[in-house]
């Protein structure tokens, strides 16, 4: 079906991997993520002059700062993200927290914060949100066990923590494996998800698919300490040395 | 007209009776019958074709499939869509191009400064006349209109092709403070204005 600015759908999918967003008024997406649009739009980054106001109102995740814009004015606005599942969510004066990498737009009467989980973003208050997965999302409510790479996010009040599965590591291989910082599969480190509320998980062990090894690798540092981080810098450092 | 069908969303059923048609080289996943393969290549006709394709890099290598059976292509469990062309003219990204009647024409034809962000070229290729093209489109690809009244903005990643009366121009979304840092879709766009129709896939390329 051919689609113009009469027949999009408004604030809904077009289908698995597109969605279209009737902007009036400002919302953030992540950057990149705008594949096409109709109308009079503006994009612009978070560090924007006369966007502060609601920049310091909404936005209140300085990490990920460099990852979202803001788009300004009345069109209509086609985002995707890789040909991965994108899912709307509206929120009442609710919360939910989601992988940082995930997030794809948000509306500016959301407020985003920085989950205490690293790699996490949580967003509060009442309005839509998009986030894309690699699958259909399935809804689970705890207590349940979910592997990290499949963990989506969580809204209410789970209480998330590591599991270590014992059992797993006693078969020998699997035990050198972990010593050697080889092996991390979802079947010997889980997280663990207690209390009330509901978990989402999606159907893929990939976080995303499409992204490259360095966009793999990118999404996990702002997670790290300040000790790995030298770490890592040294070991950058040392692979970059001219031999 | 060669009959194009989808067996399933990504993968093309071309049933030939005696004629021949052309598809990216490799894009053969099976066939019945009696096809022979031959090797081809596209864009523009003869030694300044050939110098051209030389020259700006969107010569695809394509097989000329002749002979009577049905062939199935595909490529990276990529989504295909079929355009049905009647005297009209399409523009597309060679890398997005799958298959095509062998009755259409194809050219190499300059677009502008889109490959100097993308690392898709300069030049893009036309397809000319009256039979099916099948393109590939990472995600299901969209068929966006345009028209007087509502010009259309694309990200260059995302854009596959356009046919119609339609003008393609560059906007440089003229706020430094948004291309500080790393190039995003939104700082660079192509704008269309006109009568037309623009197909994207929901996907950057990498």
């Amino acid at each position: 079906m051919k689609l113009n600015p009469n027949n999009l759908p408004r604030n809904d999918n077009i289908n698995p991997y597109a969605f279209c967003v009737e902007v009036n008024g400002e919302i953030f997406i992540q950057k990149g993520k705008m594949i096409a649009y109709y109308g009079q739009l503006r994009f612009e980054s978070l560090g924007a002059g006369p966007l502060d106001m609601i920049v310091q109102n909404a936005f209140n995740a300085p990490l990920y700062a460099r990852d979202f814009i803001v788009v300004t004015g009345r069109g209509q606005l086609i985002l995707g993200d890789r040909g991965n599942d994108v899912n709307s969510f509206d929120l009442e004066a609710g919360n939910l927290t989601v992988k940082a990498d995930h997030v794809l737009g948000f509306e500016k009467g959301l407020i985003c914060q920085q989950s205490i989980v690293p790699n996490y973003l949580t967003l509060l208050g009442t309005g839509k949100f998009l986030a894309s997965s690699n699958g259909p999302i399935h809804f689970m409510e705890p207590p349940a066990r979910v592997d990290e790479q499949a963990l989506l996010g969580w809204a209410d009040l789970p209480c998330p923590s590591l599991r270590y599965d014992h059992a797993h590591i006693q078969n020998a291989l699997q035990a050198v494996g972990s010593i050697m910082g080889l092996r991390r599969t979802g079947e010997e480190e889980q997280i663990d998800m207690t209390g009330s509320g509901t978990i989402l998980v999606q159907s893929s062990e990939e976080a995303l698919k499409g992204r490259s090894d360095l966009a793999n690798i990118l999404s996990q540092v702002t997670g790290l300490h300040h000790n790995d981080l030298v770490q890592l810098q040294a070991h950058v450092a040392q692979r970059l040395r001219p031999n | 007209m060669t009959p194009f069908s989808l067996p399933n969303p990504r993968l093309l059923r071309v049933d030939l009776r005696g004629n021949s048609m052309m598809a990216r080289a490799g894009s053969m996943v099976a066939y019945d019958g009696q096809v022979k393969f031959d090797k081809a290549i596209l864009g523009g006709e003869g030694v300044f074709g050939a110098l051209k394709r030389k020259a700006t890099g969107e010569g695809v290598p394509l097989m000329t499939c002749s002979g009577t059976g049905a062939v199935y292509f595909a490529q990276d469990a990529a989504h295909v869509m079929i355009l049905p062309l009647q005297n009209e003219k399409l523009w597309v990204e060679s890398s997005s191009l799958l298959a095509l009647d062998s009755g259409l024409k194809t050219n190499t034809t300059f677009t502008g400064l889109r490959g100097v962000s993308t690392g898709q070229g300069l030049f893009t290729t036309t397809v000319e006349g009256t039979g099916n093209v099948a393109m590939l489109s990472h995600g299901t690809p969209l068929e966006l209109e345009v028209g007087p009244s509502y010009p259309l903005f694309v990200d260059p990643d995302a854009f596959l092709g356009y046919s119609g009366q339609l003008q393609q121009e560059f906007i440089f979304d003229i706020n430094w403070k948004t291309f500080v840092g790393e190039g995003s879709g939104e700082s660079f766009q192509l704008k269309f204005s006109g009568q037309g129709t623009v197909y994207i896939q929901p996907n950057e390329r990498k």
